[in-house]
């Protein structure tokens, strides 16, 4: 009689795994990861490394492979984690969910166990409530298991990121390859910052692309940071590489709560929150028509002179951004007179209506600074879908409920006056500097269409315009507005800031009651 | 080579380079009159003007080419 085979001990089974880990953890392998490294990107654990707080990533499904789905043998040794590194951690103290795309692992590719994985994520971001990150590295869904019409049962996680929106921030990191229908991740996300060179994401991959139109691109040409983050404007922000891209996630987060129900840290600020802004007269110049760089105007009222731009190079005409004032998370929606005058077009209501969907809906208050010349009009923008697009922003700033605060620098007229929060979308306050000119157009147009006939009937037309011009002119000035009381106030411009401060303090306890509905009809 | 095209539709009020001029990136070549602003035309790259394709108080078009910088 022959002794059972004795069982290995704990000892035995502890190393085991230690090694199953260990193989785990070593991605994609030595060769692998130095080709990524050698195309100027850093790996899956590398960028977690970076996104979260020293020490506090926990991971799930490290020990996840791929398996046959033909019945042939599975090699757990070749798919790692099933190429995504899943887990949870802090950020600045808060816990988020983070899936990262190992492109080491079959070029990050989607396979069915690493999607059971991030589908887990996802489901732990909305129970509790938390922020979900996607660094995005991958060559799209793993055709080998997908091909078929197996498809039939797929697309989930697209219908779970829309039921998420407005609940959770998501953030996709663009940091390689995005292809197919994956695209729709970074499409429905708040915030997509980009790598330059080598991040790109296009709803058919250059090889897709040459198949089923012909065309000949490259995923870089078709779908890199400079069509996104210019172009397009599905892109948030273009930066140099993965270690920017991670900070600016970071920074992105810092200003929004961990979900809808609360909101975002206050920051400690030495910056007083009475200080005087005497620049600001010298930065914006009195007579209309000159340009100047509203950026400077926003670095010089907020806390620390610190702002973080949203799409900073996309519809530049008008600016997004993120601030603090008094350490309080703050969106700035502000015209840009330095590009195309700071009229709106259809980029530009596009970028601000999102930008106030996204803040309203985090209840981060907002602030608008107007220089506003109105809307681009003419033929090129009617056939754009100027009208829908500008009604797409009246619907954003009228439904956010969140405290808002209006500044009138210059100029306010037409519908930019109320697309950028003018008396009738109920800011809580609304103030004007001296310079402020409130009117439905200027005194030129205005004189063409209700002098028409004097004019045409004057001995000298064109003096007689410009004598009624100078009339109509006499009416354009914000004195009149606080006599009928539609402005709050006239400010001294190197008191901005205290009063977006005393303003925003003031707005905390609203609570706007609207009718019930199950929800508006957009226009897009 | 660089076209330089109009942002937006406008009276083209000024020309401030000649033909044969140096210019640097970003200098101002033209200013637009439009939507009540004196709205700069500059050029995207550091170069010579060889061609100014439009004249003072002329109407230009959103992406229409207005000088070539080389």
């Amino acid at each position: 009689m022959t002794e059972p085979p004795e069982a290995p001990g704990l000892d035995e089974l502890t190393a085991a795994l230690r090694v199953r880990r260990e193989r785990s953890r070593a991605m994609g392998g030595s060769e692998r990861i130095g080709q990524q490294h050698s195309r100027h990107k850093l790996t899956a654990r590398e960028r977690m490394d970076l996104l979260f707080d020293a020490g506090t990533f926990v991971e799930f499904g490290l020990l996840a492979h791929q398996h046959s789905m033909t019945g042939g043998a599975t090699e757990p040794e070749r798919t790692p984690a099933d190429g995504v590194v899943t887990g949870e951690g802090l950020v600045d103290g808060r816990r988020v969910y983070c899936a990262a795309y190992d492109f080491t692992v079959m070029a990050g590719s989607m396979g069915m166990i690493g999607e059971h994985k991030v589908a887990r994520l996802r489901r732990k971001a909305m129970l509790n409530r938390l922020p979900m990150i996607w660094l995005l590295d991958s060559a799209g869904a793993r055709i080998q298991e997908a091909a078929g019409s197996t498809f039939a049962g797929s697309g989930a996680l697209f219908f779970e990121q829309v039921q998420m929106s407005g609940v959770v921030p998501q953030v996709a990191a663009m940091l390689g390859p995005c292809a197919a229908g994956t695209a729709y991740i970074p499409g429905l996300a708040d915030y997509v910052p980009m790598v330059k060179e080598t991040s790109s994401m296009s709803l058919g991959g250059a090889r897709l692309v040459k198949a089923a139109t012909g065309e000949e691109t490259t995923d870089h040409a078709m779908g890199g940071s400079q069509v996104h983050c210019y172009v397009s404007g599905v892109g948030d922000l273009e930066v140099d590489d993965d270690a920017a891209c991670l900070a600016a996630v970071r920074e992105f987060l810092s200003f929004l709560p961990s979900n809808n129900r609360e909101t975002a840290p206050r920051r400690e600020t030495s910056d007083p929150r009475d200080r005087r802004v005497d620049e600001l007269a010298k930065l914006v110049p009195v007579n209309p028509r000159a340009a100047y760089d509203m950026r400077k105007v926003i670095r010089r009222l907020a806390d620390d002179a610190h702002v973080f731009e949203i799409k900073p190079t996309f519809a530049r005409n008008i600016i997004t951004a993120f601030a603090r004032f008094d350490g309080r998370s703050v969106g700035i929606v502000a015209s840009q007179p330095m590009i195309k005058g700071g009229a709106l077009d259809i980029d530009a209501a596009d970028k601000a209506a999102r930008f106030v969907w996204l803040c309203d809906a985090f209840n981060v208050p907002l602030v608008f600074l107007q220089d506003v010349p109105g809307f681009i009009v003419g033929t090129e923008v009617e056939k754009q879908g100027i009208i829908r697009h500008g009604a797409k922003m009246l619907f954003a700033v009228s439904e956010a409920t969140v405290p808002k605060v209006t500044v009138v620098l210059r100029k306010a007229y037409g519908a930019g006056y109320y697309v950028m929060c003018g008396r009738g979308y109920e800011p809580d306050t609304l103030v004007a500097w001296p310079t402020a000119e409130i009117s439905v157009m200027g005194p030129e147009g205005a004189v063409d269409i209700i002098f028409s006939k004097q004019i045409a009937a004057a001995d000298d037309p064109a003096a007689a315009r410009a004598a009624l011009a100078g009339t109509v002119r006499e009416t354009i000035d914000p004195f009149i507005a606080a006599s009928w009381a539609m402005v709050d106030d006239i400010i001294d411009p190197a008191d901005t800031r205290r009063v977006i401060i005393e303003s925003l303090e003031g707005a905390e306890t609203k609570r706007p009651r609207r009718a019930w509905r199950k929800h508006g009809v957009p226009p897009v | 080579m660089a076209e330089v095209k109009a942002e937006l539709v406008g009276n083209l009020w000024k020309i401030v380079v000649e033909v044969g001029q140096a210019v640097e990136e970003d200098d101002t070549l033209m200013i637009l009159e439009s939507m009540k602003m004196e709205i700069p035309i500059t050029t995207p790259i550091s170069g010579t003007v060889t061609q100014i394709l439009v004249a003072e108080g002329q109407v230009v078009q959103e992406g229409q080419t207005v000088a070539v910088v080389e």
